[in-house]
């Protein structure tokens, strides 16, 4: 029931703390510091400490999403081809699978390669997955197998900025266009 | 080519009859597919086997409405019509049985909407190659066309 009502929740206290100088919605008073602890796409136990000093997106999806998730990673690609090259070793992308079922290391890895080198695959178990979705109130969830052995898998469609000391600073929506995720994380990269 | 074969093994007394209803039967395609027609049809290709995703605009110059009630490519082994949604930040993804298009319609596969899924190909496949698909509908009608494989980071 929670789970259901986080984004309802979401929706709401993102109402009232709009910057208006960022062009995407300011998250820095709502949403906790980085905090994780998952497996990487080289198979590695890993926390937070490993993707501090980089401005960090985050976003949950899996690899059976032919279109959501990858048209949402290429945004981002397209976004960081925009910076100045020596900006793009500053920032990465930390694609959490939520389907750690069919997503293993090798299998993330092969994923992320697709869209550019900041790109990083992790994922967990269900307790690490979890933490993390209650932790950004967001959830995720499985639908029925069909003859296949196929399913879909249902998650979050935003992208969590954190600066490069793993402050929780935007949310940036499928709605927000690149020009504006560009922009917002120039100004972040600048004044973190 | 299912029609090739029927009349290949047709005796040579019957040759000529079924080669007049090879061309009706044909005329009568080429007609149909005169009425409907895709641009833009491209597979945005993850690696693998993981899963691609088909993009076209699917124009109906008919006088009647179409069902479009699925897709085949000897390139996948199993393609399905699906939707993405997107709800309260939360996207999710179901199969549809089929899609209405009306007389005059035209009808939008496009990123975080409609698309084909293409699941387990048949071979490996790389950008900038050619995939036929043949779109099915509920009247019987086959539309075969060209999707050139693309990156995923061509789409957004």
């Amino acid at each position: 029931m929670l789970k259901w009502l986080s984004p309802i929740i979401l929706s709401a206290l993102l109402a009232g703390c709009e910057d208006p100088n960022w062009h995407t919605s300011d998250i820095s008073d709502i949403m906790p510091d980085l905090d994780l602890s998952l497996v990487d796409e080289n198979g590695e136990q890993v926390e937070e400490d490993a993707y501090t000093g980089k401005t960090t997106l985050l976003y949950f999806g899996y690899t059976h999403c032919p279109d959501v998730c990858p048209t949402s990673l290429a945004r981002m690609t397209a976004a960081i081809k925009k910076l100045d090259e020596s900006a793009r070793d500053d920032i990465q992308v930390l694609f959490v699978s939520v389907d750690p079922e069919r997503d293993t290391p090798a299998r993330l890895r092969q994923y992320t390669d697709v869209f550019g080198p900041q790109f990083i695959g992790l994922t967990g178990n269900t307790e690490q997955l979890d933490e993390l979705t209650n932790r950004y109130r967001v959830s995720y969830g499985y639908g029925d197998k069909d003859a296949n052995g196929n399913y879909d898998v249902s998650h979050s469609s935003g992208i969590f900025v954190f600066n490069a000391q793993g402050d929780a600073r935007l949310l940036m929506r499928n709605s927000d266009p690149i020009p504006s995720m560009v922009s917002d994380l120039k100004r972040l990269m600048a004044r973190g | 080519m299912a029609n090739k074969l029927r009349t290949g093994a047709m005796t040579r007394a019957g040759g000529k009859w079924a080669c007049g209803l090879l061309a009706l039967l044909l005329s009568g395609g080429v007609a149909q597919a005169q009425d409907l027609s895709l641009e833009n049809a491209r597979i945005s290709l993850l690696p693998g086997d993981m899963p691609g995703a088909g993009y076209f605009s699917l124009q109906n110059d008919g006088a009647e409405d179409v069902t479009l009630v699925g897709a085949q490519s000897d390139a996948f082994e199993n393609t399905e019509i699906h939707m993405s949604m997107e709800k309260d930040g939360m996207a999710s993804m179901h199969a549809v049985p089929e899609i209405d298009i009306a007389a005059g319609q035209r009808f939008e596969f496009a990123p975080k909407g409609y698309h084909l899924m293409f699941m387990h190909r048949a071979a490996p496949l790389e950008v900038g190659d050619d995939v036929e698909v043949v779109l099915h509908f509920a009247d019987g009608q086959q539309l075969p066309a060209t999707f050139e494989v693309v990156s995923p980071t061509a789409m957004h």
